[in-house]
């Protein structure tokens, strides 16, 4: 594993911890892996390079 | 250049990034530029330039969640912010417009919902077929994003569409 420092929102680490408080999850490390996992899952570098590749179409021979 | 029929919901990130770019104006021909409060306050905050002297008319619109259940439920599956998920809102009221984002999360969740979902770089692309500007111009531009702009984008993919375009255009 990885050890990151890094620098967050107050107001959005507080909710995560809220989220531990609660019993959701077992710490914010926890959280932490969740959200990167799922942000991950969302921006695939071949769905990303499609996306802008269908901009690039849309803009050479879109009609609007 | 005359209008086109089509109106746009923005997200934060193409306007931030057009004005970093300081081509804001390729938004002019738009019918309506509508911004929900979220995007307003983001874009306010980081950029406020961007609201003022660019010529867009922006239309500042009340922020609302989604009342699709389906929408709302992936706004949240794909932790879109709240700029994002209005925008979104503001497309379920008006799905004929174009919803302009950077975010795949939020592009992917729109393309889900049947939107017209387009970027930064379409925009610049379109100028050119809107005769907005030269091919010269927009390959210039686009080779300077990685100095000018926040916009992050593959270095290879951006080559890619620099020669796309000098085909295209014969230049």
């Amino acid at each position: 594993m990885k050890t990151i420092q890094t620098k967050m929102p107050e107001e959005l680490y507080q909710k995560a911890m809220a989220l531990v408080k609660e019993g959701w999850f077992k710490d914010e490390e926890d959280i932490f892996l969740e959200a990167i996992r799922r942000f991950l899952d969302s921006h695939r570098p071949a769905l990303m390079e499609k996306f802008v590749l269908d901009d690039v179409e849309w803009g050479l021979h879109g009609d609007d | 250049m005359a209008m086109i029929e089509s109106s746009i919901v923005c997200d934060s990130g193409p306007i931030i990034h057009l004005d970093e770019l300081n081509c804001l104006r390729l938004l002019r021909d738009f019918k309506a530029a509508f911004l929900p409060d979220a995007v307003w306050k983001e874009v306010s905050f980081h950029r406020s330039s961007a609201l003022e002297k660019s010529g867009v008319v922006f239309e500042r619109c009340a922020g609302k969640i989604p009342s699709d259940e389906q929408l709302l439920t992936m706004c949240r599956i794909y932790s879109l912010d709240a700029g994002e998920t209005e925008a979104l809102a503001l497309m379920e009221k008006s799905p004929q417009s174009i919803f302009l984002t950077d975010d795949a999360s939020a592009r992917l969740v729109g393309q889900q919902m049947g939107f017209r979902v387009h970027g930064t770089i379409g925009v610049l692309v379109r100028s050119l077929r809107r005769e907005q500007m030269k091919p010269e111009q927009v390959v210039d531009l686009l080779s300077q994003i990685p100095l000018k702009s926040s916009l992050y984008i593959k270095r290879s993919l951006l080559n890619e569409i620099v020669l796309r375009i000098r085909e295209e255009y014969h230049i």
